[in-house]
């Protein structure tokens, strides 16, 4: 009896230890989450896992290891230096942190005002002086406001330069919406999409260099761009109009031949 | 001129006797209800998927590299290819619903007892195969839900003991789904399956006609006679086949297309997710990953019971019994109402399939 319960106690074991084996298979999870989920790590560092799962960097595939180096799956060698790790950079390094994956906007930021007062004094914004850091969303011209810039300088010369934004970053997001809605209707818009994204990762390095001139004799370009592509996409919407017109006249065509159809079946009757 | 060439062909093959034997004098049971239409509706739909996919092969490239493009140009490039492929695509999902209620309509009405049990296994067969059509026409499109859904599909056999991971293999071609698996289901949904599926169709439809249709349960009048020796099950005093009942079949196809293009034109993405529009991506797994919403119920099960051998074991034993049926039920007794047992399974078996179907949509 005892030798059976064993047996039985022993299944369930190896079924759990399966199961579980199972669901760790299944988190795809960099191994770093798992100490700073845990009291590991100091209570300001616990709040990181929460914060980057929430952010656009998480929606992108965008792990720890691809700013912070490390290795992604080998906990033991994850802040290993041998394995890139570089961990959190210094307040003045911070540019370069990020703009090894954001190129263009690193060159036009430390050729701004901004980037030049941090390399001049170390005082200066740096990139999460404005978007953040592990949390981050996506880049909107709300992150441009009184309360933010007003820390450090006034609030006219960013006001004059979100004012000359404004038209433009609405277009995108039109565009953007409007794309989403042709996709969601079965149109392939890839390529709609990738000119949405160079147009508007061209517009963000703009912000970047806090030049209103700059800004402003700019935008009639990104304009002249954005309306090609919302041509294209208005002219995607009449397309679909003319279908869905197509496909009214069919269903009327053969709703109207199974009446025919029923009254004449009735005559027989 | 119209006189000559029906004498021409009267004189050759005996038109008008055709005729007479095989509509006008063929009678049908008075009673016969619009659900005795489904099978015709599910082969009207059929013939349309052939002609809509013949227009499709002509473009589809059937290669990792092309399938999602070719789809894509014959959406947006080739003139009215977006027509054959909205069509192909609702059409399946609709012909899916037909077959399904044809099969619950002959199960309620007992239609498939003696003498017509080879009728309700050449059918059922046909509904596996149409869900395998299904199954492999999925993949081709070479998108990201096609290419997910199918891994999943095709990893269900690794459950079963020693021929499972043999089975995988087979159906993918190599470890993973790829160019090889891709390959393969064309072959399946182009070439073996049409093939499987006309030989089901003409045993189905020689069975029916040999062997006469079913006269239904409810409202028959007068006892239904042992079957002892075979012979045509005529109904004396019922309908022609030709007008009668042909025009309720024809009225009910016409209704199966109206649904089809208020579908398409009202609701385009019902059978289209948004991820349809996604080229397959091998490194990239969808975080919701969830198959076409006729499996979701076996689906659901499967993740329901907590060992998947058991689960995998369950489904075949459910697809045993559903196929070897008529040969299980053995009572004489035809009408659905007065066999309790039965009616309180077929309604449970419905409404469970409802809720896991729901379930798995939602979980």
């Amino acid at each position: 009896m005892g030798k059976i319960l064993m047996r039985y106690a022993l299944a369930v074991f190896l079924a759990l230890a399966l199961i579980a084996v199972a669901g760790a298979a299944e988190d795809h999870d960099p191994v770093c989450i798992k100490c700073h989920d845990s009291e590991m790590v100091k209570p300001a560092f616990r709040k990181i896992p929460g914060e980057w799962r929430q952010s656009w960097h998480y929606r992108n595939g965008v792990a720890c290891n691809d700013c912070h180096g490390g290795d992604p799956v080998d906990a033991a060698m994850a802040m290993s230096r041998e394995r890139g790790f570089v961990g959190t950079p210094k307040y003045r390094e911070v540019p370069e942190f990020c703009g090894k994956c954001h190129i263009g906007i690193l060159k036009n930021y430390l050729e701004s005002g901004h980037g030049k007062a941090l390399k001049a004094s170390g005082r200066g914004p740096n990139c999460v002086t404005c978007h953040g850091s592990h949390g981050i969303q996506k880049a909107n011209i709300d992150i441009i406001n009184e309360q933010r810039c007003s820390q450090c300088h006034s609030y006219e010369r960013a006001r004059t330069m979100k004012q000359a934004l404004f038209t433009t970053e609405r277009k995108i997001q039109d565009i953007e919406h409007a794309l989403k809605k042709l996709s969601s209707q079965g149109i392939y818009t890839a390529e709609e999409v990738k000119a949405l994204f160079r147009t508007e990762a061209e517009f963000r390095t703009l912000f970047h260099t806090v030049d209103v001139s700059l800004v402003k004799e700019k935008t009639d370009d990104f304009v002249r761009l954005l309306d090609i592509l919302q041509n294209k996409v208005d002219s995607l919407f009449v397309e679909l109009r003319s279908r869905r017109n197509f496909w009214v006249v069919l269903m009327l065509l053969f709703a109207g031949a199974g009446i025919v159809v029923y009254l004449l079946a009735k005559t027989y009757r | 001129m119209w006189k000559n060439i029906k004498n021409w062909i009267e004189v050759r093959i005996g038109l008008d006797e055709l005729v007479r034997t095989q509509f006008t004098g063929y009678l049908v049971p008075k009673n016969i209800n619009v659900f005795y239409t489904l099978g015709f509706v599910a082969l009207a739909g059929f013939v349309a998927q052939i002609l809509t996919g013949f227009l499709l092969l002509a473009y589809y490239v059937p290669h990792p590299d092309h399938a999602f493009k070719s789809v894509q140009n014959i959406m947006v490039n080739v003139p009215y290819g977006w027509l054959f492929r909205l069509m192909h695509v609702v059409g399946s999902n609709l012909i899916v619903i037909a077959v399904g209620f044809h099969l619950l309509s002959v199960f309620f009405m007992n239609s498939y007892k003696k003498p017509r049990e080879l009728t309700w296994f050449a059918g059922a067969s046909m509904l596996l195969i149409t869900l395998t059509f299904c199954l492999s026409g999925y993949l081709l499109p070479w998108s990201q839900l096609s290419y997910w859904a199918t891994t999943i599909v095709t990893n269900i056999p690794s459950a079963l003991p020693y021929v499972g991971n043999i089975a995988v293999t087979c159906l993918q071609g190599g470890q993973s789904v790829s160019g090889v698996t891709l390959g393969r289901f064309f072959a399946l949904h182009v070439v073996v399956l049409p093939a499987l599926f006309l030989v089901l169709v003409s045993t189905h439809l020689f069975l029916i006609r040999r062997i006469g249709i079913s006269s239904p349960p409810l409202g028959r009048e007068g006892e239904k006679k042992p079957w002892t020796a075979f012979h045509h099950d005529s109904h004396p005093g019922g309908y022609p086949f030709f007008p009668h009942f042909v025009l309720k079949e024809t009225f009910m196809v016409m209704a199966f297309f109206a649904l089809m293009f208020f579908i398409i034109a009202f609701a385009p993405a019902l059978f289209l997710p948004e991820d349809t529009n996604v080229p397959a991506d091998p490194y990239k797994t969808p975080e919701h990953i969830k198959p076409e919403w006729y499996f979701l119920a076996p689906y659901q099960m499967l993740k329901l019971v907590p060992n998947k051998l058991m689960g995998v074991s369950l489904q075949i034993v459910m697809v045993t019994l559903f196929l070897l049926w008529p040969f299980l039920d053995v009572k004489k007794e035809d009408n659905m109402l007065k066999r309790r047992a039965l009616f309180a399974f077929f309604v449970t078996a419905i409404i469970g399939w409802v809720v896991l179907t729901i379930w798995g949509k939602y979980s």
